[in-house]
């Protein structure tokens, strides 16, 4: 939501209900861990709790995003709230969803107003332990995508043709965005993928679902990431530079994908009008786009500027934790700003076939 | 789906537009739609294509094919089905195909075996469902490959010696069992330093009887018991624990337990049917029943 009185109306931290980023943390980002999705969680809701300078005492409401189908389990994150430190007792939520999805809730929490000043949201995912083209069609429709065994990356390669078809991009585009994230990477400390690599080598390479060759999918990835976000008074009590969330929306549109344009992201648009993220220049956006070509689409969707960085962290091609890959991107678009000098980013989060529903989250820093 | 046996597609009407598959609800405005079908195709023109190479064992079919929208002639949003054209550089976006339908149709979306290049549908032969296709089948299976902790192995490799593992938390001294890796207290990693060997004495501290429902996999035909037990020396109680040779009347919260083992041979043939590896169930001591409110009828 894009509050009354921001954005760009007030500088960010004056108002109560102003609410920042204190602190973040993610695991290392891996193939495979032998480590529990509650072990993965104790490591970062630890560390962004450092990060921010508090205890599990100061938390007041948790939200945790993961998904059953991912780690074969009913009811997963019961046993993931043991992470959380049951004492003092806390207000506790869950969403099936990236743990972006946990943020905005955990934001909407804190808006309330009450005596829950500090909250801390969650995304984990350990995908290793099953493939996940066969764990995404269980989560479709049953009449009509379920039956057909349609996986994530069928449907992406539906959209990626439809893109290329429309001429918004080309295949060598593609792989061009995909050797920048992997360079990008090398910089990225938690990135799972990352080098130099030759388009020409790329391109040369067998498709894999054409027209999406090995470079233009995610890594399959093991990991997990901890936000902890405050009201203003708190955050500016405890924390030198916070980071202000001056525009947060989200937006689904319809699941089936054939009912869509495929070659737009109408709920991502929306979502960036609801959030200003046109109300001002954006230095960095860290998109959630697992799929070479759902960048070129995100970045026309958000109308980001040719002058903005995308995903200088590597994005999701550099490393993908399902249900974490989109809270790292606002994490690392926080990062950008605390530790990196920048001074208005945007992150984004998807969930569901081709780009279905999107989330998009604007932060600033302080004013001087 | 009745229609697919039939070897029909239809569509339905939302406003000035088709869609297909026939949705409930405008995608628009979200009402529901009057259920004004039409018929759509049988012929349609390939919107977008991706080709798959090595198909999995959820695709529906077991040689290379391509997935497709598909927008069949009358419709106005795109039907994703597959298309059996032999070959990737077969494929196009404009193309027109048209369905090719199985023999045995049951109203299912795979009735309707695959899309081929062309204008005429083949048909599979046979007559349609008769009457109204109500329930449509949708079976899926994963197999799933799962580290196990290492504080569950060892509480396991305990259980199957006939002892209890607790876990001691060094901070608030509470005692967990069944290989649990933290205090969700303190939130702090319990492992191998924290462990400490559990006396053999537990307490009904609540319980249920459960009257079984038949489904798949259940063996039980008459109501049986499963009781809450508190290990003594332990903090939170084991759940759901099965009573050997004890009728479902005599069972009352606070009754002494002790737990029954299964023997070397009985491990040997996989015993042991809780959690615990090796622990087939409890049996009341005899000892008088405890009275301590803090041990009957809690929780956990």
């Amino acid at each position: 939501m894009a509050l009354d009185h921001a954005p760009g109306s007030h500088v960010p931290g004056q108002h109560p209900d102003d609410i920042a980023i204190i602190g973040w943390a993610q695991t290392p980002m891996v193939r495979h861990t032998d480590k529990t999705e509650t072990q993965l969680l104790l490591e970062v809701v630890t560390d962004a709790l450092d990060d921010a300078g508090l205890t599990r005492a100061d938390v007041g409401f948790t939200c945790a995003g993961s998904c059953d189908y991912v780690a074969g389990q009913a009811f997963s994150f019961v046993q993931n709230t043991d992470a959380i430190g049951a004492w003092p007792p806390k207000r506790d939520s869950h969403v099936e969803m990236d743990g972006a999805w946990a943020l905005y809730e955990a934001y909407v929490r804190l808006l309330m107003g009450d005596e829950v000043d500090v909250a801390l949201a969650m995304g984990s995912g350990r995908s290793s332990t099953a493939d996940p083209a066969l764990i995404y069609p269980m989560e479709m429709d049953p009449f009509y995508l379920a039956p057909l065994g349609a996986d994530a990356l069928s449907l992406a390669a539906l959209q990626a043709q439809a893109v290329l078809a429309a001429g918004a991009v080309t295949e060598r585009q593609l792989a061009e965005i995909a050797a920048r994230c992997r360079r990008d990477a090398q910089s990225n400390p938690y990135a799972q993928v990352s080098g130099e690599f030759d388009v020409d080598e790329l391109l040369a390479e067998d498709a894999v679902r054409a027209p999406l060759r090995r470079h233009d999918l995610p890594p399959i990835t093991d990991g997990a990431a901890a936000v902890v976000i405050a009201r203003a008074e708190k955050a500016k009590a405890v924390c030198e530079n916070p980071v202000w969330i001056t525009g947060i929306a989200h937006c689904a549109e319809l699941h089936y994908p054939g009912m869509r344009d495929l070659t737009r992201s109408l709920s991502a648009r929306k979502a960036a009008e609801a959030a200003g993220v046109a109300d001002g220049p954006v230095d960095v956006a860290e998109l959630q786009a697992a799929f070479t070509h759902e960048e070129p689409l995100l970045v026309e969707a958000l109308g980001l500027a040719p002058t903005v960085t995308v995903n200088p962290s590597g994005g999701p091609l550099a490393a993908n934790p399902i249900m974490a890959t989109g809270l790292v991107r606002i994490a690392e678009a926080a990062a950008a700003i605390r530790d990196r000098g920048a001074s208005r980013t945007v992150g984004h989060s998807t969930s569901g076939p081709c780009l279905q529903q999107n989330l998009v989250c604007v932060l600033e820093g302080g004013r001087a | 789906m009745t229609a697919l046996t039939e070897e029909r597609l239809i569509g339905i009407r939302s406003g000035d537009r088709v869609l297909c598959p026939p949705l409930e609800w405008d995608p628009e405005t979200g009402a529901e739609l009057a259920h004004d079908f039409v018929d759509v195709g049988p012929a349609g023109t390939v919107e977008s294509w991706c080709w798959v190479a090595e198909p999995s064992e959820q695709h529906p079919l077991a040689h290379p094919f391509a997935f497709a929208t598909v927008r069949l002639d009358g419709a106005d949003t795109g039907l994703i089905h597959v298309v059996d054209a032999g070959r990737a550089d077969a494929m196009s976006v404009g193309m027109r195909v048209a369905p090719r339908w199985r023999a045995e149709r049951r109203g299912h979306l795979t009735d309707l075996e695959a899309f081929v290049p062309g204008e005429d549908p083949v048909s599979g032969g046979g007559a349609g469902a008769g009457e109204p296709v109500e329930m449509m089948g949708y079976n899926a299976s994963i197999a799933y490959t799962t580290p196990v902790p290492d504080n569950v192995v060892r509480s396991e490799a305990a259980a199957a010696e006939g002892r209890f593992l607790g876990l001691q938390c060094p901070i608030c001294g509470r005692t967990y069992t069944g290989g649990r890796g933290y205090c969700p207290v303190d939130s702090i990693a319990l492992t191998a330093e924290h462990e400490i060997d559990l006396p053999q004495k537990g307490v009904a501290t609540s319980f249920t009887i459960v009257t079984p429902v038949q489904y798949p996999g259940q063996t039980e035909t008459e109501p049986f018991a499963r009781v809450h037990v508190l290990l003594e020396g332990t903090d939170v109680v084991l759940s759901y624990q099965a009573l050997v040779d004890t009728p479902n009347e005599d069972i009352r919260t606070g009754m002494r337990l002790a737990p029954v083992w299964a023997s070397a041979a009985e491990m040997e043939d996989g015993a042991g049917d809780t959690r615990e590896a090796g622990l087939i169930g409890w049996i009341p001591t005899g000892e008088p029943d405890a009275t301590d409110p803090d041990l009957v009828n809690r929780l956990c």
